[in-house]
């Protein structure tokens, strides 16, 4: 069997991440002073107990900063350190150095803050949209004639939906080491999903030209999305350190003060209204997202449309009109995380649909299958819909879990059971794939065949798990002719390939691997134009005879999704290069008496497409399952009133364990993906979307005990959520 | 406080002066240089700093669990062994780490080591080598990527190819060295724990009672929490190195038995007492609702008392169990304390000047026993409430005694003694449950947290008590009539 050596190195033990390098002679540890709550002023701070522990302490503030303080990318509103005024809780006011990290802890634990006043804090967004606190402008997609479709109704259904937001726990925290150079710039080695975007705003930052700072990524222990913008102020501050310092900087985040202090998931608040003839056919959507977006801009503008893109989820809705507002608020600014704003609109659609089916009598999956993208069908924001596999994959998917038996035998054992009662629910999605801002669909690759034969590959990927080293290694070897054991995958620098975008929006493989795949065309033609005269030869003779003949080994090559286009204006083009469609079903016993519930099997179909590494991709299907579930029915990002993270560590916050999860049964839909490489098909984000029928797993038992009770939309499904709805009564 | 100690790593001995309050995580990684070995919430809570644990166990004979090295104090090794991921990987790929790799276990590979340590552990120690119990033995790691799936799988290829290992590690430790789970250097040695530096009762009477220093420590599975990074002037003296701590005998006398258990005494050590199970037939069951494996080898019953929060699991029990504190070193000399008295307030106890908990006294008359424990995820969580109940029965069937217990309603774990005076005497009965229930739910005075609102916890302490009705009277059916 073939091994990914990448996993190889990681069950030796061997995988070095960034904590694990050897540390230099010299080296400053940084630890953060964080704000002390969701909003306030403050004259400075008071730092004589911090420096008088040791001549090695330093604080870094605002005021020592070269460069612009901002990290901000589409809007400048984040300030690297906090000078004046803090926004949220767990906001940076100052970085401390020292030789050692506990010192340095210890050291940033003894600065005070001076002359605090506390400011009032927004936390809920609708509050926050009422205000006016709303970044750029609300926008708007829709299509056909909401108001009139309506009218034509047979059943119109309104309601409020709200999901919660969540903790990334990538199990490697934050962190950035940073050497000065002699050039009077910056090395750094950094835990990001983006080394071109930590390129950028550390030159920004330290008042340099891009070229004077250089970025490293060799691996990350998780990411998700955690590490794509809010990677880039850790590493900020070791640069800012090492350049104030001159000494080399490590900073790595301990777990509670990356929880408190790194961006999430966002937590949406909707409304919505759906219309649907008797038949269960939806004539008609309307939703107001209101995301919450935090203090700052961040990725928010990015994620917004994504929300507006899947409002409509796996379905065909002839009239749809779905709003989103980024609501300002004093808590963490919220940010990428797999699926990026999908996730929250699938919800509320499914939403929807589900109290929809109540209002008409029939179930959930009956007005799910009628309206199913075909194709041709053009979606709300004017893509056509191209070799659709929704109503494949979710029939599939009901075969698979044996669907009318598993409803018949549900309820049989419902009315045997008093204590248990047992649900089961499907999710179909539907996920476009593409940067949602088309100029980031970008992407270039470096091609090193050496003299001797084996090959190193450079492209703007960063591995993290995802196994897109891997991919990348099995389509070279493919495309050169060679076994992958001859291709090294090198680390993520941006002296290599310039320019990069982020690792993101599932698209590691789609772009990095094509344009490592067409820099090997141009290898290969290279070499089969010298094989043409001498037959005979191997890759290695032929390596060696071109090396003599003076052809070039190296080949640098770009690649530009083709054929996206947007216009702004009418909120209609072509966004993303396909989609990818699947189905999940899962069931789920619900204790009554306690309120608990077990998720017991999870049948999914997903569309794979061609599938480059089989055993890469069940896994990324299982792991983004695993985390729609945990986000569906267990992770609880609580925050208090006053806007301070309540579950801030481990022991607080929960995610899925082994126990929590059900049998997972995957089977991929099979069918080449035409105009991508190796024919496959994105597979990093559409499958967390497949957890949101966890959460209506459990409604479907919880409704088996209540059935006239009207349901309840607030996700994550919480233990103590299933038993207020199981004893609404407020005492015994 | 640096402290010579001698124990292994992997296959070195060490014996150095080392700082004994010093986590072995950061030993490990820093001062040895051993990185496979990883930090990922120093709070016990992920596993990734999984290391497998060699000592002697009860019985004196060598024991191997997995532990977690972040709530490790270094002083604890004396005379002890550590296996990190690069003593199990010298060798090269083992058959553990190979059916990771093929089920595409290891993504990110952060947890890895982790998750192969306490897979490695199970093969050493397990008692039935089945799927289940593998997957049991991860229940307190954590992985962000694979979803578990891949993770399930190579769990069951290993609970195949190993189920016929022999029982006792002797036997089993050179049959996995033979199969290359083990370097056969190291199976060899992980027989043989190494003598500690200095007998361990002087040890630990070395250290001063009234040095301002001095923590007494249990596990430290909560107490390193606390202290992520304990001053080096710290002078931890570890209960398991008082002499003759880590037992459980049957003492008293023939009219009031009871079960004497030692300081040191670990959940693991409680629930695998036959004593204890004889006591309260089915209450191994409970062990798997508190914290994890590698918590559960390490956390001490005394500690989890003197700890004092109000939703301790195991207190939560040992109210039900109607046990006794034995306290010694204080300026009285002994105290015998019932252990609902020991609470004053919120993290305060009755404990004194110099006093540390010597043993906990349970009378040893069997009883119907039940634990209820909710919490946001089932596995390895803290409890929003928890609450045990033991019961005697008359020869009519009648109650004739009853403890309960609750925790998380009140700044300190309560005796629900209204409940108690209820029930005491009657039939059970539904109706018993729902008027027991309503005393439940008045029992305290809840707050809301980041576990779950006031209300809720009352709500949680009505229905469990149902529960306990349920579960300790089976043969009267009551759940249906309870939830009509």
């Amino acid at each position: 069997m073939k091994r990914n050596p990448e996993s190889v190195l990681n069950v030796l033990g061997k995988t070095q991440y960034l904590d694990d390098l050897p540390e230099n002679a010299g080296m400053l540890h940084a630890a953060v002073v964080l704000s002390p709550s969701a909003h306030g002023r403050f004259s400075g701070l008071d730092t004589a107990a911090a420096l008088a522990m040791d001549s090695s302490v330093r604080v870094v503030v605002a005021a020592d900063i070269p460069g612009q303080n901002e990290l901000g990318t589409a809007v400048f509103d984040e300030p690297l350190l906090a000078a004046g005024e803090w926004h949220y809780h767990g906001q940076v006011l100052a970085l401390v150095l020292a030789s050692s990290r506990s010192l340095a802890r210890k050291a940033a634990a003894r600065v005070a803050v001076q002359g605090a006043e506390q400011l009032p804090a927004v936390t809920d967004p609708r509050e926050a949209a009422a205000r006016g606190n709303i970044i750029l402008s609300p926008r708007t997609q829709r299509s056909g004639d909401v108001d009139t479709a309506f009218l034509a109704c047979d059943v119109v259904v309104s309601g409020r939906v709200e999901s919660g937001g969540q903790e990334h726990v990538y199990l490697e925290t934050q962190g950035a080491i940073a050497w000065p150079d002699d050039s009077g710039g910056v090395r750094l080695l950094s835990g990001t999903q983006s080394p071109s975007g930590v390129q950028k705003i550390v030159a920004r930052v330290l008042g340099l030209p891009m070229n004077l700072v250089e970025v490293e990524t060799r691996r990350l222990g998780g990411a998700f999305g955690g590490k794509e913008d809010q990677a880039t102020g850790w590493a900020a501050l070791a640069a800012l350190g090492a350049v104030v310092s001159g000494r080399p900087v490590k900073i790595n985040l301990n777990r509670r003060d990356d929880m408190v202090a790194t961006g999430k998931r966002h937590p949406y608040s909707s409304d919505f209204r759906i219309g649907l003839k008797k038949d269960g056919t939806i004539l008609a959507f309307e939703a107001d997202f209101y995301q919450n977006s935090g203090a700052a801009t961040d990725l928010s503008p990015a994620i917004i449309p994504r929300t507006l893109f899947h409002a409509a989820g796996a379905y065909h809705i002839p009239n749809v009109r779905v709003t989103g507002t980024m609501c300002r608020t004093n808590l963490i600014p919220f940010t990428a995380f797999r699926g990026f704003g999908g996730p929250q609109g699938f919800f509320v659609i499914e939403s929807a649909i589900d109290a929809a089916a109540r209002a008409l009598g029939i179930e959930p999956a009956d007005i799910q299958r009628r309206n199913l993208l075909s194709d041709g069908d053009e979606f709300h924001y004017g893509m056509v819909a191209e070799d659709p596999r929704a109503k494949e994959t979710m029939e599939r998917c009901l075969a698979k879990a044996d669907w009318n038996k598993l409803r018949a035998d549900i309820r049989d054992f419902n009315a045997a059971h008093a204590g248990l009662k047992r649900g089961a629910a499907a999710t179909p999605v539907c996920f476009g794939i593409s940067f949602t801002k088309i100029m980031m669909n970008q992407g270039g690759a470096l091609v090193h065949i050496y003299n001797d034969g084996s090959v190193g590959v450079s492209t703007g990927a960063v591995e993290m798990g995802q196994g897109v080293g891997r991919k990348i290694a099995l389509v070279v070897a493919d495309a050169l002719g060679i076994p992958d054991s001859k291709v090294k995958i090198e680390t993520t620098r941006t002296v290599t390939v310039a320019n990069t975008m982020p690792t993101a929006a599932s698209t590691g493989t789609d772009i990095n691997a094509m344009a490592a795949k067409i820099a090997c065309d141009q290898l290969r033609a290279r070499l089969d134009a010298l094989a043409k005269d001498r037959p005979g030869l191997d890759f290695v003779q032929l390596v060696a005879l071109a090396h003599e003949q003076r052809v070039d080994l190296s080949a640098h090559a770009f690649y530009a999704t083709p054929g996206l286009h947007y216009d702004l204006a009418t909120e209609k083009g072509k966004p993303f290069h396909y989609h990818v469609y699947g189905c999940a079903v899962v069931t789920a016993t619900l204790d009554v008496l306690r309120g608990t519930y077990q998720f017991d099997d999870a049948f999914i179909v997903h569309d794979i497409a061609h599938s480059i590494d089989p055993v890469i991709d069940r896994g990324q299907v299982e792991g983004a399952f695993a985390q729609g579930l945990g986000w569906a029915a267990l992770e609880e990002l609580a925050f208090g009133a006053d806007g301070r993270l309540l579950a801030n560590t481990l022991s607080t916050y929960k995610l899925p364990d082994a126990h929590f999860m059900p049998r997972m049964d995957v089977e991929f839909l099979e069918r080449p993906n035409p105009g991508t490489v190796a024919n496959s098909k994105a597979v990093g984000e559409p499958p967390l979307m497949y957890g949101i029928a966890g959460y209506f797993a459990v409604l479907d038992a919880l409704k088996a005990v209540h059935p006239d009770k009207p349901a309840f939309y607030d996700l994550p499904m919480t233990p103590e959520k299933a038993l207020r709805f199981l004893s609404e009564e407020d005492s015994p | 406080m640096k402290r010579v100690i001698r124990f292994r790593l992997n296959e070195r001995l060490y014996e150095e002066e080392i700082g004994s309050e010093q986590p072995a995580l950061d030993w490990i990684r820093k001062t040895a240089g051993l990185t496979g070995t990883k930090e990922g919430c120093r709070e016990g809570d992920c596993g990734a700093c999984l290391v497998l644990l060699g000592g002697r166990g009860m019985d004196g004979r060598p024991e191997w669990k997995a532990v977690t090295s972040c709530t490790l104090g270094m002083g604890e090794l004396d005379g002890r062994h550590l296996v990190t991921i690069e003593g199990l990987a010298s060798g090269g790929l083992t058959p553990v780490m190979e059916a990771m790799l093929d089920e595409g276990a290891s993504q990110c590979g952060f947890c890895s080591p982790g998750f192969i340590i306490a897979l490695t552990g199970f093969l050493v120690s397990g008692q039935a080598i089945d799927p289940v119990s593998a997957m049991a033995s991860v229940e307190g790691n954590l992985c962000r990527c694979t979803g578990y799936g891949s993770i399930r799988r190579a769990a069951s290829i290993l609970a195949r190819d190993f189920a016929d290992l022999p029982a006792g590690l002797e036997r089993r430790l050179p049959e996995l060295a033979r199969r290359h789970v083990l370097p056969a250097a190291l199976a060899q040695l992980m027989l043989e724990p190494p003598e500690p530096a200095g007998s361990q009762g002087a040890a630990f009477a070395a250290i001063h009672p009234e040095d301002p220093s001095l923590v007494d420590l249990g596990g430290g599975t909560d107490w390193y929490v606390r202290n992520p990074d304990p001053d080096p002037d710290l002078a931890p003296r570890f209960s398991d190195q008082a002499p003759g701590a880590r037992s459980i005998r049957a003492g008293g006398s023939a009219e009031r038995p009871v079960l004497e258990l030692g300081s040191a005494v670990t959940v693991d050590d409680f629930f695998a007492s036959p004593l204890v199970r004889n006591l309260a037939p089915g209450i191994e069951r409970f062990a798997a609702d508190m914290a994890s494996p590698p918590i559960r080898a390490r956390a001490t019953l005394a500690g989890n008392i003197v700890n004092a929060s109000p939703i301790a699991d195991l207190t939560s029990m040992l109210l039900a169990l109607g046990a006794r504190l034995v306290l010694e070193g204080g300026p009285d000399g002994e105290r015998l304390l019932e252990l609902s008295d020991f609470f004053l307030g919120y993290k305060k106890t009755d404990i004194r000047d110099g006093e540390r908990v010597r043993g906990i006294l349970i009378p040893a008359s069997p009883l119907r026993f039940n634990f209820e424990k909710a919490a946001k995820r089932a596995r390895l969580d803290i409890a929003t409430v928890n609450t045990a109940m033991a019961v005697t029965l008359a020869p009519d069937g009648g109650i004739a005694s009853v403890r309960a217990s609750a925790g998380g309603v009140a700044p300190v774990p309560l005796r629900m003694v209204a409940l108690e005076n209820a029930m005491v005497g009657k039939q059970p009965s539904a109706a018993l449950a729902r008027e027991a229930g309503k005393l439940a739910y008045d029992c305290g005075s809840p707050i809301g947290d980041v576990r779950g609102s006031a209300g809720y916890r009352r709500r949680l302490m009505e229905r469990l008590t149902w529960a306990h009705f349920i579960r300790l009277w089976p043969e009267l059916g009551l759940e249906k009539e309870l939830l009509a």
